[in-house]
Formats: C-alpha cells, sequence, structure tokens
C-alpha cells in the first residue's frame, strides 16, 4: 500500500513521478487513462469512458484495468469506481459491425437486449436494415459511419471488424537512406496498422510526418492525405519525396491553386469545406479514386464537414495525426467513432528525453504598458481590449533585447497582429511572413531561413502548423489566438525540433501586465506547466537591465 | 396416529382445533402421566423457574405490558391472538414449521409423532438434531406446553397454524378424516367402510376411527392405493402437496369416483373434494412440510479477501465518509435548502446535493440521513425554516477521524430512518422525501444489527453472497407479507455498510465488527465450520432477541471500533507538492490547520485519497484579504512544501499582493483639502482637533469622522477660517436665512373640549331652545270645531283637508302655526313653524325650532294649530 498511484474518486488518477515504480505504472495505465497534465510532481491521468473504450479497442479486458490500478494505488480504490470502470468497459464490443457474406455490413451483438435497446433508438431506426436474426440486423452500407457515431452517443459503441477495402494499389517504399524511423514512429506505425484504423498521438516535432509515410509504405496503396493548409501540403510532397519511394509526378496538390489528383493527392481542409451553392463542389475528390488510405493531419483541427464526409469513408483505412486529442470544440468522440479509437500516444517529455525533440526554455516576460497607455487600454472597446494590449510599444523593445541577446541564433517572432509584425520586421530588419505572402514567397524566406542566410524571421498565424523550421532555436510570441491552447502547443513545437548542436530551445512569450493578455497567456501557460514545461515569469525591467 | 382423537365427535363439524386444554380429557389420560404433569398453561408456567420465566419474558415482553396479576393471567394473555401472532412471526423457519406440524399433530402429540410429521418415515438426522431446540424454543416462549410425551400447542396458535378452507396451511394438508366427514350421512360413511373392505359398523364414531386408522396404516393404504388405476393415483398427486381442495363435476370420471367412494377424497362442498390429511401424510411418506428446513441456510461466501485489503478499503470509504458528510455540511454552511412544508429536502434540493456530492440521488438521501441521524443536521426553525449544522457538528469536526467515522456509524447502526425509502411512496402515494416524515421503519436497526452479524460470523475476510444473506434472514424471520420490508431493509443495510466503511468490499472490516460489540474475527481453522454443514451455535437458542446492545454495551463497542479504525486511516499529512501549474496535491489527508489555510489560499479541484488544490489569482487575492500578507503565504508554502516553491507560484502571490489593496476604500463624513501642506499638518498636530476624527490620507487631504458643520464648527473654534464646498467643489456661501420649508399650511388647532359659542351662535341656540319650549307649551287656538279642551302636550290632530287649508291661509298670512310632525323613523315630533309655500304635497316653511327653511311632506304632519296671540 505505497504505491506511486492515488484514485481520486473523480476519476482522475494522480501519479507521483519521483516514486520508484512510477515509470511501471505509466506503462499500466497509459492503454486506458488520458494524461491531462504532466507538471514536475504529480502527473495527471483521466480515465473516461473513451479512454477505456480506447483500451478495450487495443485489446486491454477489464481485468488489466483494475489490477492496474489495485496494484498501483497508494490508497484503497474506491469499489465504486472498480465497477464503474468494469461496466464501462463491458460496454465496448457488446455490439460489432462486420461484413455478412450474405446480407452484407451487419450488425451484430453478443447480447440481445443491448440490440433491443439501440433498435428502439430513434436515432438508429433509419440507419439499420431488416432484421436477420435475433442477434444481427443489417445496416446499410452508407450508414458505417452514422451508426457507429450514434451508437457511441447511445453509450454502446460498436466495435467495427467489417474490414476496409484494399483500394488501388500503388508502390510505396520508404527511402531509409541514412535516416530510418525512430523507434517509437514503428511502434505507432504498427499499432495503427495493426488496429486498421485510428489517431497516432505526437507531440510537434516528433515526427508526425514521418509516421504518416510509414503508413503509406504499409499500405501500399493510393493515398488521400488532408492537411490544414497550401504550405503544409508542400511541406508533406517535400518530406514524402525525401522520405519515400515517390516521386514529384506521383504526388498531386489539390488546394485552393491547383487541383491536381494523383495516386498520393495531397488536400486542403479548406478546399474540400469550400460551399459554392450551398454544394461542397470538391467531395468528388473522395470518390475520384479507389483510395486506399486517408490520411487527416492535425484531427484535432478536422472542420465539423470533413465529419461529415468522413461518416461515408468508413471502408476506408483512416489514420488520424495529432499533437493533442483535445479539440477545443469537445469533438473528441467523433474522432473516436469516425477517425478510429487512439492507438499510440507518447507524452511530450517521454520523447524529449530520448533526444528526439529538443528540450525548452519557457520564459514569460511581463512588460508595464505606459501610464498613457493604460489610460487608453482602459477606454478601449472590449473587442480592442486585447489588440490594445498585445501590440504595446513597450513588447518591441523587450522583443528586440531578447533578439539582440540570441544573436547569431535563428530566432522567430510569431505574432497575431499584422501591424505590429510589419513594426517589428521594420525594427528588427527582419522579413515578415504573414497572410498576403505569396507561397513561393514564403518557401523562398523558409528556406533561406533553414541555411542560415536570415537568422530572424517574424510570422503571422500562417506558421502556427505544419511548417517544418529545423533551426529554430528561439521563438518569441508576442501576440496569440487568445488562449488557445493549442496554438501554444503548435508554436512551442517550432522550437522543439531536435538540434543540430543540441542546445537548448528557448520560448519566450511577451506578455502585457494586469491586462487580458496576461489572463490569456496565464491559460496557454498553464497548458505548457501542464505538458511539464516548467516557465519562469520575468519583468520585462529586469530583461532589458540584463540586456544593458 | 388418529386413533387418540380425544373428543372424536360429529359435533365439532369442521373445526378443526378441539380445545387445547380441556379438563376431562387431561383427568382421563393423567393417570398415564408423571404427578406432576401440567395440567394447562398455566400450571406449565407455575412449574417454570424464574429463569425460564424470564427468559419466556424477554422473548414476548408484550406480556408484561402491564404486569400481569397472576401466572394464570400470564398464560391467559399468552394465549391471546394478538400475542401469539407476534410471537409466531418472530419464529425462524423450521421452529415456525415445528408448530406448523405440531398444529396438524394429535392434541397432545408425542415428540414421536412429531418428529415423524417433520423428518418423514425415513427420518432426517438433521431432523432429529434441529427439533429439540425448536421445541425449546416453542416451549420457552409458551407456545407449547406439556411432556414429551404429551406435547400442546397453545389454542390460539394451534387456530392459526392448523389448516382450514379459509386459512390454508404451509403444509398444504387438507382436513382429517374425521374432520371432513363431520357432516356425512352414516350410510355414506358405511358405504366407504365397504368399499375399502372394512367390517361396517353403524357407529359413526367408530367408522371414521377405522377409516383413519387404515389411512395411517402404511402397508395397508400401500395396498389400497397400489389397486387404483393410475389414472387416479395422478390425481391424488397433484393434491398430495396442497392445496389440497379439488374440483369434481357432478358426474366424476370413473378413475375419480374410485377415489371417492374409498374416502380417498372426500367432498367439502357441492363439487369440492378434499384430500384428507391421513391420505396426505401417508402419499408423503408422514412429512408435514415437502422441505422441512432444520438447519438455517448459511451464508456463502463470495470472496475471500485479505483481511488487510478489506480493512483498508474500509479505511477508505470510511474517509471518504466523513469528507462527504463536511463537504455536505460545507455545501449547506450559507444557507442550506428550505424545509418542504410537509417536511424533508425537496426532490429538486436532493438533486442538487446529488450533483455537488457527485453521488446518484439514492447515495445523497444516504449521505443527508446519516447527517441528520446523526445530529449533524437539522432544521434551524426560523420562520423561513431551511437545513444546516447543528453546533454539534462543530464540535464533532474537532474529533479525531476515528471517533467522527463512530459518531455516524453508530447513527446509522440504530437509526430506524430508512433512507432507501427516500423517493418512493407511502400509503396515500405521496412521495417520501428525505429528511421527511414517514421514513422511520422500526425493524431497520435490528436487520442491520442481524445483517452484520452474519457478516461477523463469516471468517474474515470475506464477502457474502448478497442472496444467501438475504436467504438466511428470510429462514430466521419467515416473512408473511408481500412487502418484504426486511428483505429489502437487509439490501439496504449491506450497500450502505460499504458506503460508511463498515465493510470493505463487501467484507465486514475490523471496526465494523468490533462495532456490533462482535468479538474478534474467527480464523477459517477455527470455530464453527461453514458450508452445509453449518449449525446454529448451541447458544442461539433465541436467534431473534432484540438484537442491539445496551447503551454502556454500545460505548464500549464504539470505543473500540474507534481505536481499531484509528491506525487504518492515513495520519494526516503536514506537507503538500507544489507544482508548477500552480497546483498544490496533497498525496493524503491534511492536517486540520493546513487544510484550513489551503482551502483559503487555494480552490479545491479533485478530491479522493489525495486532494488537488489549484492556486488562482482570486484564491490568493482571497488569503490576503483573509489577512496574511505575501510573506506569510511565501513562508507558509516554503513550510509546507517538499519541494522548492515553484517560481510562477511565488510570482503570482507577489504580483496578486503588489495590486491587493492598491485601492483603498473607506468610510469618511467630510473632509479637509488645503493647498498648503502646513496647515494641515498644524491642523493635524493640535489636540483641540482629536474630536474631528482626522487623518491624513494625502498631504493635502484630511478626512474627518465629523459632519461638515461639525467640523467647520471645530476648525472654527480652532481658529482657521473653513469655507464649506460643494460635492463639484464650489465654495458654498453661507446665508442668514439659510434654510426655509416650501409653503406651509398652519397646522389646525386641536381643542380640549368644544369651543366657546359666539354670540350668534348662542343667540340661535336660545332660539331655538325657546322655539322648542315654545312649540312644547304655546297655547293654541282650539281648532274650529274641536271644541274638546287643548291637551298640553299632545300632537295636534286635524284632518288633512284641513291641514292644507289652515297651511295656505297661514301662508298668505305669514302666521306662524303650531304642526305636529312625525318623521321618517316614526318619531313624533312638535314644531312651530311658518309656512312659505305649499305645493306637490309639500310644506316649504321657516321652522322657528331649527331656525332654518325647511320642507316637509304634508303627509306626515298630523295636525296643525294656529298659535294663540298672547305668544307672539
Amino acid at each position: 500500500m505505497n504505491g506511486p498511484l492515488i484514485v481520486q474518486s473523480d476519476k482522475t488518477l494522480l501519479l507521483e513521478v519521483d516514486h520508484e515504480r512510477a515509470d511501471d505504472c505509466r506503462r499500466a495505465i497509459a492503454p486506458f487513462a488520458e494524461l491531462e497534465r504532466a507538471p514536475e510532481h504529480i502527473h495527471t491521468y483521466r480515465v473516461t469512458p473513451l479512454g477505456l473504450w480506447n483500451a478495450r479497442a487495443a485489446g486491454h479486458d477489464a481485468e488489466q484495468v483494475v489490477d492496474a490500478l489495485v496494484q498501483y494505488s497508494r490508497y484503497p480504490v474506491p469499489h465504486a469506481l472498480l465497477v464503474d470502470i468494469a461496466e464501462t468497459m463491458d460496454r465496448y464490443g457488446r455490439l460489432t459491425l462486420s461484413k455478412h457474406p450474405a446480407h452484407g455490413l451487419v450488425l451484430t451483438t453478443t447480447d440481445r437486449p443491448v440490440l433491443e435497446e439501440v433498435l428502439k433508438s430513434k436515432r438508429i431506426a433509419p440507419l439499420v436494415g431488416a432484421r436477420i436474426d435475433p442477434d444481427t440486423v443489417a445496416v446499410h452500407p452508407s450508414e458505417r459511419g452514422q451508426i457507429k457515431q450514434t451508437l457511441l452517443k447511445l453509450g454502446w459503441p460498436a466495435e467495427d471488424l467489417a474490414g476496409y477495402v484494399d483500394g488501388e494499389a500503388h508502390p510505396i517504399e520508404l527511402a531509409e537512406d541514412g535516416w530510418a524511423l525512430r523507434p517509437y514512429q514503428k511502434q505507432a506505425v504498427e499499432n495503427f496498422w495493426h488496429g486498421g484504423s485510428g489517431v497516432v498521438v505526437l507531440p510537434c516535432g516528433a515526427g508526425k510526418t514521418l509516421v504518416g509515410a510509414g503508413s503509406m509504405a504499409q499500405a501500399k496503396s493510393t493515398t488521400l492525405i488532408l492537411v490544414t493548409n497550401t504550405v503544409s501540403a508542400r511541406q508533406w510532397k517535400h518530406e514524402l519525396v525525401k522520405r519515400t519511394s515517390l516521386t514529384e509526378d506521383e504526388i498531386g496538390e489539390y488546394s485552393g491553386t491547383k487541383k491536381e489528383i494523383r495516386p498520393v493527392t495531397i488536400a486542403t481542409y479548406q478546399v474540400l469545406t469550400t460551399k459554392r451553392k450551398g454544394v461542397y463542389p470538391h467531395l468528388e475528390l473522395f470518390d475520384s479514386r479507389d483510395w486506399g488510405l486517408i490520411v487527416y493531419d492535425e484531427v484535432h483541427l478536422l472542420p465539423a464537414p470533413v465529419f461529415k464526409f468522413t461518416a461515408d469513408l468508413q471502408a476506408r483505412r483512416r489514420l488520424g495525426l495529432t499533437a493533442t486529442l483535445v479539440r477545443e470544440d469537445g469533438r473528441e468522440s467523433d474522432v473516436f467513432s469516425l477517425i478510429g479509437p487512439k492507438r499510440f500516444d507518447a507524452p511530450w517529455k517521454e520523447i524529449e528525453a530520448q533526444g528526439y525533440i529538443a528540450p525548452a526554455d519557457c520564459v514569460e516576460v511581463r512588460v508595464n504598458l505606459t501610464d498613457s497607455e493604460r489610460l487608453a487600454y482602459a477606454t478601449a472597446e472590449t473587442e480592442e481590449k486585447y489588440r490594445f494590449c498585445a501590440t504595446t510599444d513597450t513588447k518591441r523593445k523587450v522583443t528586440e533585447a531578447i533578439v539582440r541577446r540570441f544573436a547569431g541564433q535563428q530566432v522567430l517572432v510569431i505574432g497575431q497582429y499584422i501591424d505590429q509584425l510589419d513594426e517589428l520586421g521594420e525594427h528588427l530588419g527582419a522579413p515578415v511572413i504573414k497572410g498576403e505572402t505569396s507561397n513561393a514567397q514564403r518557401e523562398k524566406l523558409f528556406e533561406a531561413f533553414r541555411q542560415g542566410e536570415i537568422s530572424v524571421l517574424v510570422v503571422s498565424k500562417v506558421a502556427n502548423f505544419s511548417i517544418d523550421l529545423p533551426e529554430a532555436t528561439v521563438a518569441i510570441q508576442v501576440s496569440g489566438t487568445f488562449g488557445s491552447r493549442q496554438e501554444e502547443a503548435q508554436r512551442l513545437g517550432r522550437v522543439l525540433r531536435p538540434k543540430a548542436d543540441g542546445h537548448q530551445a528557448h520560448f519566450y512569450s511577451v506578455v502585457a501586465r494586469d491586462t487580458i493578455d496576461q489572463d490569456f497567456a496565464a491559460h496557454r501557460q498553464r497548458f505548457l506547466a501542464e505538458q511539464g514545461y516548467a516557465y519562469r515569469i520575468v519583468d520585462a525591467d529586469e530583461l532589458l537591465a540584463e540586456g544593458a | 396416529m388418529t386413533a387418540g382423537f380425544p373428543r372424536a365427535s360429529p359435533r365439532t363439524g369442521v373445526r378443526a382445533t378441539p380445545p387445547s386444554y380441556p379438563p376431562a380429557t387431561v383427568d382421563r389420560m393423567s393417570t398415564e402421566e408423571k404427578p406432576a404433569a401440567p395440567r394447562s398453561l398455566a400450571e406449565a408456567l407455575r412449574a417454570r423457574d424464574d429463569a425460564s420465566l424470564a427468559a419466556l419474558l424477554r422473548s414476548r415482553p408484550d406480556l408484561i405490558t402491564p404486569v400481569p396479576t397472576d401466572l394464570t393471567q400470564l398464560a391467559t394473555r399468552a394465549g391471546t391472538r394478538a400475542s401469539v401472532v407476534r410471537a409466531l412471526e418472530r419464529l425462524d423457519r423450521f421452529t415456525l414449521q415445528t408448530a406448523e406440524a405440531l398444529a396438524v399433530a394429535a392434541d397432545p402429540a408425542t415428540y414421536d409423532e412429531l418428529l415423524g410429521l417433520l423428518a418423514g418415515d425415513e427420518g432426517d438426522p438433521a431432523v432429529a438434531g434441529a427439533l429439540p431446540r425448536a421445541l425449546a424454543a416453542l416451549r420457552e416462549q409458551a407456545l407449547v406446553w406439556g411432556g414429551d410425551d404429551r406435547l400442546r400447542l397453545v389454542r390460539t396458535a394451534r387456530e392459526l397454524l392448523a389448516p382450514s378452507a379459509q386459512h390454508p396451511s404451509p403444509t398444504g394438508l387438507g382436513p382429517t378424516v374425521q374432520e371432513a366427514t363431520a357432516g356425512m350421512s352414516p350410510g355414506r360413511i358405511q358405504e366407504i367402510l365397504t368399499d375399502v373392505g372394512l367390517p361396517s359398523t353403524h357407529d359413526s364414531v367408530s367408522a371414521v376411527a377405522a377409516l383413519g386408522a387404515l389411512f395411517t396404516d402404511r402397508t395397508r393404504m400401500a395396498a389400497l392405493l397400489a389397486d387404483l388405476p393410475e389414472e387416479s393415483r395422478q390425481v391424488l398427486s397433484r393434491l398430495v402437496w396442497g392445496p389440497p381442495y379439488g374440483q369434481v363435476t357432478h358426474d366424476p370420471a370413473p378413475h375419480l369416483r374410485r377415489l371417492l367412494d374409498r374416502g380417498l377424497l372426500l367432498p367439502t362442498a357441492p363439487g369440492t373434494v378434499v384430500l384428507p390429511r391421513e391420505v396426505a401424510l401417508h402419499l408423503r411418506g408422514g412429512r408435514a412440510h415437502r422441505a422441512p428446513e432444520p438447519v438455517p441456510p448459511p451464508v456463502e461466501t463470495a470472496a475471500t479477501h485479505r483481511p488487510q485489503m478489506v480493512d483498508a478499503t474500509a479505511a477508505g470509504q470510511a474517509l471518504a465518509a466523513l469528507g462527504t458528510v463536511e463537504e455536505l455540511l460545507k455545501d449547506w454552511d450559507e444557507g442550506g435548502p428550505a424545509v418542504l412544508r410537509a417536511g424533508g429536502l425537496s426532490m429538486r434540493d436532493l438533486k442538487r446535493t446529488a450533483v455537488a456530492l457527485d453521488v446518484p440521488e439514492p447515495v445523497a438521501a444516504f449521505w443527508v440521513e446519516l447527517a441528520y441521524a446523526a445530529g449533524l443536521l437539522a432544521s434551524d426553525g426560523e420562520a423561513d425554516e431551511r437545513y444546516a449544522a447543528t453546533p454539534e457538528y462543530d464540535e464533532w469536526r474537532e474529533l479525531p477521524a476515528a471517533e467522527r467515522w463512530v459518531r455516524l456509524a453508530e447513527a446509522w447502526l440504530l437509526a430506524t430512518r430508512t433512507p432507501g425509502l427516500v423517493g418512493g411512496r407511502d400509503a396515500k402515494d405521496r412521495t417520501l422525501s428525505a429528511l421527511g416524515p414517514n421514513l422511520d421503519r422500526s425493524a431497520a436497526p435490528e436487520v442491520r444489527h442481524r445483517v452484520l452479524a452474519l457478516l461477523a460470523g463469516l471468517p474474515e475476510g470475506a464477502a457474502p453472497v448478497e442472496d444467501s444473506v438475504l436467504a438466511r434472514l428470510r429462514w430466521e424471520r419467515p416473512q408473511r407479507r408481500e412487502d418484504d420490508l426486511r428483505t429489502r431493509l437487509a439490501r439496504w443495510t449491506l450497500s450502505e455498510a460499504e458506503l460508511l466503511g463498515v465493510t470493505g468490499r463487501g467484507a465486514l472490516s475490523a471496526p465494523g465488527r468490533a462495532l456490533i460489540g462482535a468479538p474478534e474475527a474467527r480464523h477459517p481453522d477455527e470455530g464453527e465450520p461453514s458450508g452445509p454443514g453449518d449449525k446454529l451455535p448451541v447458544h442461539h437458542r433465541v436467534p431473534h432477541a432484540p438484537a442491539s446492545l445496551s447503551p454502556a454495551e454500545q460505548a464500549a463497542a464504539s470505543a473500540t471500533a474507534a481505536r481499531l479504525l484509528a491506525p487504518l486511516l492515513p495520519e494526516p499529512l503536514d506537507h503538500v507538492l507544489l507544482q508548477a501549474d500552480l497546483t498544490a496535491v496533497a498525496p493524503g489527508p491534511l492536517e486540520r490547520p493546513l487544510a484550513d489555510m489551503l482551502g483559503v489560499l487555494a480552490d479545491v479541484e479533485s478530491k479522493g485519497g489525495a486532494t488537488v488544490y489549484r492556486f488562482t489569482p482570486a484564491s490568493v487575492r482571497r488569503a490576503l484579504d483573509a489577512g496574511r500578507s505575501a510573506a506569510d503565504l511565501h513562508a507558509f508554502l516554503a513550510a509546507h512544501s517538499r519541494t522548492p516553491v515553484p517560481q510562477p507560484l511565488a510570482y503570482l502571490i507577489d504580483d496578486v499582493a503588489r495590486r491587493h489593496g492598491q485601492l483603498r476604500v473607506g468610510a469618511a463624513s467630510a473632509y479637509v483639502r488645503c493647498d498648503d501642506d502646513a496647515m494641515l499638518s498644524e491642523i493635524l498636530a493640535d489636540k483641540r482637533a482629536a474630536a474631528l476624527g482626522l487623518r491624513r490620507l494625502a498631504p493635502t487631504v484630511l478626512a474627518a469622522q465629523a459632519d461638515p458643520a461639525a467640523l467647520l464648527e471645530g476648525l472654527r473654534a480652532m481658529g482657521f477660517a473653513p469655507a464649506a464646498e460643494s460635492a463639484a467643489g464650489d465654495v458654498l456661501i453661507a446665508r442668514a436665512d439659510a434654510h426655509r420649508t416650501p409653503p406651509r399650511t398652519a397646522p389646525e388647532p386641536v381643542p380640549d373640549g368644544p369651543p366657546v359659542p359666539d354670540d350668534t351662535l348662542l343667540a340661535a341656540a336660545i332660539r331655538a331652545i325657546r322655539a322648542g319650549d315654545l312649540a312644547s307649551t304655546a297655547p293654541r287656538k282650539p281648532a274650529p270645531g274641536d271644541d274638546s279642551p287643548d291637551a298640553n302636550g299632545e300632537l295636534p290632530r286635524t284632518g288633512p283637508a284641513e291641514t292644507l287649508a289652515t297651511m295656505q291661509a297661514a301662508v298668505l298670512t305669514g302666521e306662524a302655526l303650531w304642526i305636529g310632525y312625525v318623521n321618517a323613523e316614526g318619531a313624533a315630533s312638535q314644531r312651530v313653524v311658518a309656512p312659505i309655500r305649499v305645493e306637490g304635497g309639500f310644506v316649504t316653511a321657516y321652522d322657528h325650532t331649527a331656525d332654518e327653511v325647511r320642507t316637509y311632506p304634508l303627509h306626515r304632519i298630523t295636525g296643525v294649530a294656529e298659535l294663540a296671540d298672547d305668544s307672539r
């Protein structure tokens, strides 16, 4: 009774990381508990129905879960909680979707009352066909995604064993010349392939693209890749050409500007969700080829319409890639039912400890508004307040001081407001990449930055996602999208790519004191701290004094 | 056995129960008995020693309320229906079966007969072993008396238990041959005798006895039955275990006719036949019950856990219970829920409480009721009645955890309030609400105690199969009614015990065992075996004695429980772990002062074995508001953190402290403002200013507690020349005619008594008086034609025509007239009037009496007379 784990009645698990058995315990609970916070001493995991079902999908049973809790718990585990866990896990797999040789897609149950219960639901009725026998009911093949979504909402998640179409074969091999998939990437590919469909959760900078490439090499079939934006699409293409046997010609880009459909096609969410006269004109992309694999980059940003399309794609293998399952809109359950359960997960710190991502020093710099700024802030309209405090002049001075301090290193300045960025660019003598910058220009600048031709780059939020800037060692965040946690994760990811010389990355947030900027920063930093990144708070005066 | 029926007589009719102690019978048979054999229950009681009587009164306490005068009265009372019913209800199943068997046996019966009925012809060692105990219990409770050769069930019990058409017996047996043939014609009986091959006899009594003897004789009976066709035997086998009654048509089928002919079925009413008791017993192999249950069903073990694990789980739950009760009452600290008009907690409040405690509603009801039973919460009795913690709660909070738990557990164990009923409906279909009326069930404490005692009987760490516990309870106290309250109570007991931590993982914990005063856990290798061979211990003679301990015993048991629990509860910690995400984790219960302080400084985010606190600017400000300084907080955190205080947390405290109190708010009545700092310093230094309550807020501002006028006065007195200032900062000019009201009227005087009249008034008054006087006293001219002497004081009487004429004349002459007048109320008066005009039936006249012009209806004027000339 001196385990490292404390099981709370609200179903959170507190893991004391310094305990000698902490590592064993972490491994035992990871399959079913979501790591919620990982600050320095006590990590918090949460047991949710989705997590438990994820574990069931991965082949764990209730007994293993209960054993893990009982074995490592410091205090007796509340009996009710154990019972609840067993009951919840027992709900998964009572219903299975499978292929029937004669009737096509069918929903089968091992527990007849459950089938009766769900068939009574008004939402299920339109999705199913004839009752084949007391335990089996036919399901319209087109409703495979819909029924999974609905069953999950009813609390009876169905196990999808109906298999996948192979899709059009296309030879893809990894070109492992001078590099190899890291062990955890291999593990992720293997888990995904084994599970059929699902989500791989890896921190930014941990090489999610390679997991995608690895999966494609497994599937060896035509692949549709959905990414957030064009830059990211180019990045994917670049990476695939470099890492696989695919050539430029085999990879098509389907975006606002280009509409290529090739054996491997990379499409942006934006073009897919463009609506014209009430219809989505680009939907035919999904049917344009017999895709064998669909890769969703940044699953946590998946727009709602894409979920709808995805519901119709249940017969194809789906791989979701993300840094976090946390969605600001709370649609985690749709990710679970439509893309698939979590197949692989590795906490940031663990991968950092393995040396694959750079350790980071996170600093929040608090600047004081000048007296006149304070007055102006106090009288500003509510919607203008954030902009006002986020773009205070003092931030410029502080940013300059930081840039000076890290002279010679690759510095990214990230911000939200174009005026501010333009001004900063001017003062720092650095190019600015913003929404209006052409893609060609962007890539040119990124390349120059990568090559070390320019050492300071000012970027707007276009840089939030999927742009590989391997040599940035310092990121300075001057303003952000309010308190978005995933934005913070992405930005931190900018500097977490492993450095050639292995030295420390720095992540600075410049924040105006006593304003909502500070409140938003607190929200974002809580996320950092929960990810295990200890941060310091320093006063701008201190920093300027040091710099002087 | 039927041969010995006393008073076998057709006159007893269908009545199954002969009087239980007819003196004549006893006299006749007493020669065979020992001289001391009692002849009545009273005598039997008289023969018992004090201890045995005490046992009787202990098991049937209703017999001594009020205390009977003598044993005869005690015996009579023991035979009353209510008392017997009560006693029978408290028998365990086998003892009841014994009583039921006695009720279908001869009266009196011998021990062997009784044993035969219970064990059957083949015998049953378990029954044989258990019977002495059951019989002893029945004897002790004065339900059975007499020696083993003459066992008698008291008459009332016999009436209650013996089968009759109205009350089928649990044995499923029908009436005896003698009872069933009571109304039968002697000729029919003769026919039956002939049919079964018995010699005929004209005496009905001996005929019935012969038939009975045949039916009880196993050999002859077997032969008789063997002779029957298969169909007939099937009919019998359908009736054998009861109910023994069957329907037949007027013209029964041949196989039924065979049975009727031989008396194996006897008619009871047209179309109804019954299987006589003797025949049924023969077919049953002599057994009165299909399944005698001589041994209590064992409480089966579902799982055996390590006792340490059980105790730890229970202790964890005990801690959670304490936490829940505290959380509940803390939640109600600032105004608990309102008391319903009918009493109790509204469904909505219960739901809200359930959500706050994060438990299902029935569990929330349990905690609420528990706190109530323990006296920790009650209604505040205000006009707007609400629930709130009692002062006792504050005392309770100060106790060590183990003692706090024992208080709760004891309250639960002894309470008759039954939270399990909450949400159900009472007999009048009203919802039963938590804390409301009608939740008391007197059986609850006893059932709880008994359930726990059963658990205590299991080996340490063994969790029972719930159904086996319930089955055991039903054996110990068979329930006749459908609404099986005891079973529900037992079920609730098991789940509540788990919630409270009396049990852990279903097994009784050591403190729980101590709480009910059970001896230390027995080890599996010693003591009684469990399983099918489980026997009632010998001392278990009164299985249903009230289970509760005396207050002193309970106190001792509780103290033991607390002593056992204390080491199981985790030691309160004096430290927390601080983290950079601004949380503090207390990996166990905290010492009270630390917990209280952290509760102010941080918000609780998660509870359970550990507590997670989160520091926010608001929570830190709360601590600063509570009078802590930033330095205090730093010291506090440093002292109680095992790890260095994270920089962001320290920064947060400083940051909040920096802003805390930057704005200051206070109350002042007036202020003094002056551009010259020195002058304000001078004022402050002046002793005379002390009364003004001056405080310097800024170099040029003083705040005063005195109001502006007093301040001005005071400053002037000190030799300054202050000017008053308006809210906008203008100097107020002091003017002489400072303050005026809006236009006002002077108040009306309120005199004491009537005002002094003026001359006019006086004159009028006098005139009126005089006129009145005149009217009553004036000499009148005799009316024309009225020759009677004028009677003073009487109303004038004239005819209408004359009145009219006189009036009209008076109008012309302007003379005053004397009239008699009857007002609307019928009151008559005399007036002196000067008519002005007469029209439409009205006279308008100047009334001298009233001194005004009035109008009189002519028809109200009784008469009129001219005034004598001398009165003018």
